[in-house]
């Protein structure tokens, strides 16, 4: 019997020993060995209302190194008791942070050097979460009257603030969401899959909790109108020239002086999923040199697209989609493929680089004018593309069979060994606007070279002429990315060569430069040199100096 | 006899609840391993949600209350806190990790987003954009203890390895802010490039909204930092030693902001003004590539050897092969959406990218570019996304 009594009093005392070292151990992992001491205080609210089973905390502090992740070390964990008071015994010497938490208060924290003889009185502050539900709102003991009162004053002083910092819409935002849902035979709607029921999509508002300048929702209004209206665009130049003929018996052209005047307005406006129409009017005034230097090739590439002066002419106006995960466009309508084909990055826009078709175009392509037509561009966007277009390319025929221009495309984004990138282009095109099938073929390249601000660029065509064969290439240099005097300047220099089969060839030496004014407005400089060689005719040589001012917004 | 039964009753009651007491504590733990979840901020439902990384599902979530809009989360250094700005509410917020418990709301300045933390998880810097300035929490006391002004619209803060300085991007200007962190003092200004003397011809550009340096960002020997301007279209290299600039790189036409490759060897500039990306190689300082890209590029992940390109409103994440530094074809992510910003896995073969619209994160497995969107439970309009020790943790 007394054998058993003094079992059941070890058996206590086990359980008793157990029961305060269980916590302990399984909380407490000193980060020093030593001698321990205790911490303790008294936690209250800031009304001085104390704030029984609030957790104490002390976190060891570790060293950080740089360069190398430690698991942080379990706090010493204790509790505040029902008098407010805490303590927390058998804490290593050390380093700590002091953490007191209690549920719907903000954490205290605060650095501690254990052993300390400092008695912590400790005061949580109230944790407001507008909107929250369950614990952390319902933890939270009812306040008195003067509490509920401050409560409030706090509240409206929080919203003078937030107005002062920035005016805000307190309504919720709302936004129309795609969803998925799920419909039985009596169109009832089911959000989960349902027997009887099938998966539709459908359109629904929902409200959500975000509050939105005044700026914000202006601008947002703005990109949604800009979005839905038809953007237009302008593009206009002004292009004085000026011709000195330098060899050859006198012409025409020699010491006059040009200016061809261009505005190109367009109009795109997005009218389905991945789809866009776009129109472009073009008017032209002024003579330009070509019509008494009367070259190969045109000295003021502005001059392809007059087709009367002084009137409005319908360039281009096609329908774009996109289709296969946007790997693929389509575009049909009244069309200029060589937008879509021969796109050399150094040598294709009249309107930013050189002024001589010469060294916009390739006459290989012998695509004049605009037409009705189709393009079709695959992009997946791995370096390869491949383009396939047919056009119009006689506006007097009677129907598109007399006219069919096709042209097929590959390219392939490359990266030569000690260059930057580059693209190479193959094409093939055939043509029956005259009485039989004619066909050319080409290349064009443009390869950056080991500095990205210079890109060499080629070409390089061959077309069956009635005779034999034109041929023609073309190469230079481009200067761009901070190769000017300023980060926007751009300038180059090319060389064109054509032979036509029948006789006629010509030479042309082009340079210019092109100052960024501002975004919209751009003036560059032009200095051209041209040699005309005609069977039985002497060579007639023109020196062309030239400037354009182009503007585009 | 009765009093030793008394006592072993006792016993058994107090050893009950005081046991009971420490499962609670253990139960109470609600992540154990900080680097297991991926931290997602959800900006319309004002929360933050935890996913974990091994099974995608939401396993915790921490509201911070109505309208508060929070921006961008980060963890500390140490894995004990996880912070983030509330937009709208022009608060800090204070959570931990282990518990999932909102313990601290912190008053800073105007709107605040971007934000970093020291090294040694001591101080956490809150960059507040509309009130030009950093909020100083110390991280001990959870307080703040300082507002440093003097910014223009500071978007992002990158501190030095030693924790000695701290860099401020100023999206508002055109020079990066140098911070004493021991005093918490803006200590210098950087301009990396001169405005040009043309831009007084355009002051529809020059004169207008500001697009300047997004974030200084170091290179892979620490001491480069990489800082872009948007309006400028040049990237500075800074010597942080001297805090200088060593030299200026021209990229593409609006960079928005650098982001390094993990191998140290590039450095990428989305460019939203060409809709173009410069790659930079960080040892000759020059532009490597420039490559056709998407429109609203709003970040860059490196993993499995490749760059992933978000463009935000294109719905498309673009890839380029950092090898060959060729496109490697575009992953589209779905019809009508935007896209925010993702975090890569430590082991650079995920990638979590937050879908806002769709209300959902995009697991991008990196190697096949294949991808799983996890809609369940994340939360409304995600917004940025956070893995701990991730060398992509940013935001936009």
């Amino acid at each position: 019997m007394v054998l058993r009594e003094r079992l059941l009093g070890c058996l206590a005392v086990v359980l008793l020993t157990a029961a305060f070292a269980v916590p302990i151990a399984l909380s407490a992992k000193p980060p020093a060995q030593g001698a321990t001491s205790s911490v303790s205080g008294r936690v209250t609210d800031n009304g001085g209302a104390v704030l029984p089973n609030a957790e104490v905390s002390l976190v060891p502090i570790v060293p950080a190194m740089p360069g190398m992740k430690m698991t942080p070390p379990p706090p010493i964990v204790g509790r505040v008791n029902n008098d407010g008071s805490f303590t927390v015994a058998q804490v290593p010497a050390g380093q700590y942070v002091l953490q007191v938490d209690a549920p719907g208060y903000g954490r205290s924290s605060q650095e501690v050097t254990v052993p300390t003889t400092q008695t912590f009185n400790i005061k949580l502050e109230a944790l407001e979460i507008p909107g929250a539900e369950g614990p952390e709102a319902a933890a939270k003991p009812a306040p008195t009257d003067a509490q509920a009162m401050q409560q409030k004053i706090n509240e409206l002083e929080q919203r003078v603030r937030d107005l002062e910092a920035s005016t805000v819409y307190s309504l919720p935002e709302t936004r129309t969401r795609r969803t998925t849902v799920y419909i039985d035979k009596n169109s009832n709607i089911y959000d989960k899959p349902t027997p009887g029921a099938k998966q539709t999509t459908t359109y629904q508002r929902e409200r959500v909790y975000r509050r939105q300048s005044i700026d914000e929702k202006i601008q947002s209004a703005l990109e949604e109108q800009s979005k839905n209206s038809v953007q237009v665009g302008v593009s206009a130049a002004i292009a004085p020239q000026a011709v000195f003929q330098t060899k050859g018996e006198k012409t025409d052209a020699d010491r006059h002086a040009y200016q061809l005047s261009s505005a190109d307005l367009f109009f795109t406006a997005r009218i389905a999923q991945h789809t866009v129409f776009f129109a472009d009017v073009v008017g032209l005034s002024g003579p330009p040199p070509d019509l008494e230097t009367g070259g190969l090739t045109l000295l003021n590439g502005f001059t392809a697209r007059l087709v009367r002066q002084n009137e409005l002419n319908l360039r281009e106006a096609w329908l774009r989609t996109e289709v296969f995960s946007q790997r693929l466009s389509l575009v049909a309508g009244r069309l200029d493929l060589t937008n879509y084909f021969d796109h050399n990055a150094a040598a294709n826009d009249e309107t930013r680089q050189f002024l001589s078709d010469a060294l916009v175009n390739n006459p290989a392509l012998n695509l004049a004018v605009n037409g009705s037509g189709f393009a079709a561009i695959y992009d997946p966007k791995n370096g390869f593309n491949f383009k396939v277009g047919i056009q119009q390319s006689k506006t007097d025929a009677l129907n598109l069979s007399q006219s069919m221009y096709s042209l097929g495309e590959v390219g392939y984004l490359a990266r030569p060994k000690g260059l930057g990138e580059g693209n190479y282009r193959v094409w093939y095109r055939t043509d029956n606007s005259t009485d039989r099938y004619k066909t050319g073929y080409g290349v064009s390249l443009d390869q950056k070279l080991g500095v990205q601000q210079v890109t060499w660029f080629g070409r390089y065509g061959s077309a069956e002429a009635d005779i034999r064969r034109d041929r023609f290439y073309s190469g230079g240099l481009q200067f761009s990315n901070g190769a000017g005097f300023n980060p926007g300047d751009v300038w180059g220099v090319g060389y064109a060569h054509y032979d036509t089969g029948l006789g006629p060839k010509e030479r042309l030496m082009e340079g210019y430069y092109n100052f960024q004014i501002s975004e919209k407005f751009r003036l560059s400089f032009h200095l051209a040199h041209v040699l005309e060689k005609r069977p039985g005719q002497q060579t007639v040589g023109y020196l062309i100096p030239g400037l354009r001012l182009q503007a585009a917004f | 006899m009765s009093r030793t039964r008394s006592l072993v009753k006792l016993a058994i009651v107090v050893a009950t609840a005081l046991a009971g007491t420490a499962t609670l504590a253990q139960q109470d733990v609600k992540i154990a391993d900080p680097t297991s979840v991926v931290m997602i901020v959800n900006r319309d439902s004002n929360d933050l949600a935890f996913m974990d990384i091994k099974t995608n599902r939401i396993i915790g979530r921490v509201f911070l209350g109505n309208n508060v809009n929070p921006h961008m989360v980060m963890m500390s250094p140490d894995g004990r806190y996880v912070v983030t700005g509330g937009t709208r509410a022009n608060k800090a917020y204070i959570i931990d990790v282990r518990t999932l418990k909102l313990v601290k709301v912190i008053n800073v300045d105007i709107a605040p987003e971007h934000l970093a933390f020291s090294p040694d998880s001591r101080w956490y810097y809150q960059g507040n954009p509309e009130g030009d300035s950093i909020s100083v929490i110390d991280m001990q006391s959870l307080t703040k203890i300082k507002t440093i002004p003097g910014f223009a619209e500071p978007l992002n803060v990158t501190f030095t390895a030693d924790g000695s300085k701290a860099y401020i991007g100023n999206y508002g200007a055109h020079w990066i802010g140098v911070v004493d962190v021991r005093r918490h003092e803006l200590l210098k200004k950087i301009q990396i490039r001169e405005v040009p003397g043309v831009a007084i011809l355009d002051p529809d550009k020059y004169l207008g909204e500001v697009h300047g340096i997004n974030i200084a960002m170091f290179g892979p020997d620490g001491r480069y930092l990489y800082a872009a301007d948007g309006d400028l279209g040049f990237v500075g290299v800074i010597d942080s030693r001297e805090d200088r600039v060593v030299k200026t790189i021209k990229v593409g036409k609006d960079p928005w902001r650098i982001y390094m490759s993990h191998d140290g060897k590039y450095g990428i500039t989305p460019n939203n003004g060409d809709e173009t990306i410069s790659i930079i190689d960080l040892k000759a300082n020059k532009v490597a590539a420039t490559l056709e890209a998407g429109p609203n590029m709003t970040g860059v992940n490196f993993a499995a050897g490749k760059a992933f390109v978000i463009s935000s409103t294109s719905g498309f994440v673009y890839v380029y092969d950092m090898n060959s530094l060729r496109p490697a074809g575009r992953i589209r992510i779905g019809l009508n959406i935007q896209l925010e910003t993702a975090t890569t896995d430590t082991q650079d073969q995920k990638l979590y990218l937050a879908d806002s619209t769709e209300n959902a994160i995009v697991v991008i497995d990196a190697k096949t570019q294949k991808f799983e969107k996890i809609t369940e439970n994340v939360g409304l309009f995600p917004w940025g996304t956070h893995i701990m020790d991730s060398k992509d943790n940013y935001c936009h």
